[in-house]
């Protein structure tokens, strides 16, 4: 196609290795930058745990060192701030980046047979604006009176100067502006490419469910994330220049805002901004599912129409939030409605999953097992999640611990499982080496096991009317029986974290002395695989021409004229007595 | 195991009730704590309503699951790699009717089930302020609630707020058994959230709103008020407690405090009147 030209590779370090706009290398320092603040918001959950295990005990080993003026134990102020920054760090400095930054950015290109982003540049920008917001995010820390501490929500008039002054909230409420322009840059830029770039012949029913779940969420990501920046500036003029948009009762004055505006502002983006996060894992997950059962995806269509309905639909259900907040009834009762409708397009893609693995011939690889992990929990999460939506129900369990649970196993346990599919799935073709499968393993058997011991921890907790946020909950008698509760989940997080140290002796390992990985280990079909591993620069030297859809596997007719159980999506069939075309052979 | 575990519970929540009829009105009474990894004691007229729409659709959600992972196991096994995979798309009109069908009987089954339910409970019960309005049997407070703690105010004989025979108290709720109560709740700094775990009901306080509560406790004894909304550092330490009295016990309370409130009025004592004339909404 005319509209892509290839440009000579940069030769100098600086625009190689750092500046650079090739979409492949911007994949990278988003998944390095999303995996070091996955760990970081992983250590926060870890204190958090311990604070809930041992109330007010000192932490062992870092706590002389954090909590100096407490003798190494947590306090209240101290607490407030840890699970405020554990849960913002991890949506939208570790999952976001991982999974849309890292993926969206590798695998849209190479997946629809472009050479690139639309726009390469904004791509960069957009990386170096993310930075920039983790860069907020870590000085957040070191000012007075420390980092956020008004819970990932950030809740008005909690998040103002009425109930949280210093400078430190403030930077984090910057820190999730900035990197909301860094999201949208991305967002316009994954939209264009996908709309506009597309090989010959990939239409949008050819597209890899991955795509789907990417652009989809990209389309969100767009809409969305500018209502979650408007909610932040108003809260930054409130914070800083004495507006008083959502302050109300006896600390305003001349009449001031509505605390309700700010939940309204915030769940118009955060309802969406949970499919964000899970619309990607659905696309690896449909993709993956099909790959390693070695068949088709069942009803591809049907799960890219159900994939569309819940982005459309994702639109209109934020109200669930607020059950309690005083809403009118009758609009309280239209989300009802509407969220439980949801449930009907997530129900249609568990039964494409679940089918497409019957009559498989399944390959329990690494990426698979850790697809088939993340359909274990996000089928718990999403079942438990029918309470939630549920006005009645909801008046009891909401803000309990029930809540955080539910939304743990979709948002933190499907996206931390479908994330690590994808590495393992992609790695050998973003790093040119393979990664250990034994470990790969080892660290799915841990993780699965031990994150959804957690998680159903905190479920049974909040069924017992445990709520969320308490620093020390056996302050309350109706919650002092489920002390021995919680220390167990805490163990079971304790070992989850710990057996994270399979992935990074897996990760460094690979990195530096993984074996060269060939072109198209798992034998896949779509386009990433009929480059070399890693990716030429330019990615295709010649735009391939897409001829079927990507789940082409077991087909009676492939078998008979290739002699294997798949064909590229690119690839032409042999007629009787011709020579199978490679069209991808000279990238090679 | 059931029918002892609940006669257990049964005998232990006379013995409260028993304890806390003589005890009620001593200072530093303390709920009976949970035992179990169950719902908590359900003491309100109403919470049953809440209680079995939970416990049938958790019936259903395990069965759910359990299929879903039962069919994930056993395709792991029963189809793995030395079996050939079978070509189908499933997109034959067959499959794509059983795929809709199936997804039609469980959202009709589960979702309407949870829907049918949530409604008439939310519209008959639980959002029905406005029938607690015109019930002359209803007891109503007033709550204020800030960081962190729960200030409640009650009419007194005179059956005006703000007054100067008004009753008010601190963490300390109480309220008739078997009688209909309706808070009216304010905050004037952050938003809290009014929580009774045993009575399975839940409103947050907003600044700039009065917001409105109802419940009707069947059994007496002290129970936990919790917030639910983070509201700031000491969060965790706001809690009151709701002490549900025989009527004629509360009345004589309530008339005893009034006197002594009313000795006590201060009309320069500005701070403690925050009450406000009971707000009919709607």
């Amino acid at each position: 196609m005319e509209l892509q030209h290839i440009h000579p590779e940069p030769t100098s370090f600086l625009r190689k290795h750092l500046f650079s706009t090739d979409h492949k290398v911007i994949a990278k320092q988003f998944l390095w930058a999303g995996l070091l603040f996955l760990a970081f918001g992983g250590g926060l959950a870890m204190l958090i745990r311990w604070q809930w295990a041992f109330p007010g005990e000192p932490v062992p080993v870092v706590g002389s060192m954090l909590f100096q003026q407490s003798g190494g134990a947590i306090t209240p102020a101290h607490y407030n701030t840890i699970f405020t920054m554990h849960g913002l760090i991890m949506i939208f400095f570790a999952i976001t980046p991982i999974m849309i930054g890292a993926f969206g950015n590798f695998c849209i290109p190479l997946m629809i047979g472009a050479r690139d982003m639309a726009f390469p540049l904004l791509n960069m920008l957009s990386f170096w604006t993310f930075l920039v917001s983790q860069g907020l995010i870590i000085a957040s820390f070191f000012v007075q009176l420390g980092s956020a501490a008004a819970g990932w929500t950030t809740y008005a008039p909690l998040s103002t100067n009425v109930g949280t002054p210093g400078a430190g909230q403030t930077l984090v409420v910057a820190a999730v502006f900035v990197t909301g322009v860094a999201t949208i840059m991305g967002g316009i830029n994954y939209v264009t490419t996908v709309v506009r770039l597309r090989a010959p012949g990939m239409t949008y029913m050819r597209m890899p469910a991955t795509v789907w779940g990417l652009w989809l969420t990209a389309i969100l990501n767009v809409l969305f994330v500018p209502v979650l920046g408007s909610a932040a500036l108003l809260l930054l003029l409130d914070r800083s220049f004495g507006t008083q948009f959502y302050i109300a009762g006896s600390s305003a004055v001349r009449g001031g805002g509505d605390p309700i505006l700010f939940q309204h502002l915030f769940w118009i983006f955060g309802h969406p901004e949970v499919y964000i996060l899970i619309l990607p894992p659905w696309g690896f997950v449909t993709d993956l599912v099909s790959f390693f059962a070695r068949k088709p995806a069942y009803w591809y269509k049907g799960s890219v129409m159900a994939m569309t309905g819940v982005t459309v639909l994702s639109a209109v259900v934020y109200g669930h939030h607020m059950f309690v907040t005083g809403m009118n009834p009758l609009l309280g009762q239209s989300f009802m409605t509407l969220t439980l409708i949801i449930s009907v397009p997530a129900e249609l893609l568990f039964l494409n999953w679940l089918h497409t693995i019957w009559k498989g011939s399944i390959r329990l690889t690494a990426p698979m097992l850790f697809a088939l992990g993340t359909v274990f929990v996000f089928g718990l999460g999403g079942l438990t999640g029918l309470f939630l939506g549920t006005i009645s129900t909801d008046l009891y369990l909401h803000d309990t611990m029930f809540v955080v649970g539910h939304f743990h196993l979709t948002m933190a346990a499907a996206a931390f499982l479908a994330s690590f599919a994808a590495i393992y799935f992609w790695f050998p073709k973003m790093f040119g080496r393979n990664m250990n499968q034994t470990l790969a393993k080892w660290h799915f058997w841990f993780s699965v096991i031990f994150i959804t011991l957690v998680f159903c921890g905190q479920l049974v907790a909040g069924y017992g009317g445990h709520q969320r946020r308490l620093y020390d909950p056996y302050q309350y008698t109706f919650l002092q029986h489920m002390q021995p509760l919680n220390r167990w989940t805490s163990y079971f997080g304790f070992i989850l974290a710990a057996s994270q140290v399979t992935f990074v002796v897996n990760w460094f390992q690979s990195i530096f002395a993984g074996s060269k990985a060939e072109q198209n280990p798992w034998e896949i079909g779509t386009l990433e695989w009929t480059v070399p591993s890693p990716p030429v620069h330019h990615n295709f030297d010649v735009i391939p021409t897409v001829h079927r859809g990507p789940h082409e596997y077991a087909n009676p007719e492939v078998k008979k004229a290739l002699g294997r159980d798949w064909i590229g999506q690119s690839e032409e069939l042999p007629k009787s007595g011709k020579a199978p075309a490679e069209p991808a052979a000279a990238a090679s | 195991m059931d029918s002892t575990a609940r006669l257990i519970k049964q005998v232990t929540a006379l013995l409260a009730a028993a304890l806390a009829m003589t005890a009620s009105g001593i200072a530093g009474a303390v709920p009976k704590p949970e035992s179990g990894m169950g719902l908590p004691r359900d003491v309100s007229e109403h919470g049953h309503h809440i209680d079995w729409l939970i416990e049938v659709t958790m019936v259903f959600v395990v069965i759910l699951f359990v299929i879903m992972v039962i069919w994930m196991v056993w395709a792991c096994f029963a189809h793995d790699e030395k079996h050939a995979a079978e070509y189908d798309h499933g997109d034959s009109k067959h499959s794509v009717k059983t795929a809709l069908a199936l997804s039609a009987v469980i959202f009709f089954v589960v979702d309407g089930n949870l829907f049918y339910n949530s409604t008439t409970d939310t519209f008959r019960l639980f959002w029905n302020h406005d029938a607690l309005e015109t019930d002359a049997k209803a007891v109503r407070i007033e709550v204020n609630a800030h960081q962190w703690a729960w200030d409640a105010r009650y009419a007194g004989p005179d059956g005006k707020f703000n007054t100067k025979d008004d009753v008010i108290t601190l963490n300390d709720i109480r309220v008739p058994v078997g009688a209909p109560v309706l808070l009216q709740l304010v905050s004037p700094d952050v938003i809290h959230s009014f929580y009774l775990p045993n009575l399975r009901v839940k409103q947050d306080a907003m600044p700039g709103m009065t917001n409105r509560l109802w419940f009707q406790a069947k059994e007496t004894g002290d129970f936990d008020i919790g917030c639910a909304q983070h509201c700031g550092v000491h969060h965790y330490k706001m809690k009151g407690m709701l002490t549900v009295l025989p009527p004629d016990e509360f009345k004589n309370w309530l008339n005893e405090q009034s006197a002594i409130a009313t000795r006590g009025y201060d009309p320069k004592d500005t701070e403690a009147h925050w009450g406000w004339e009971w707000r009919a909404r709607n």
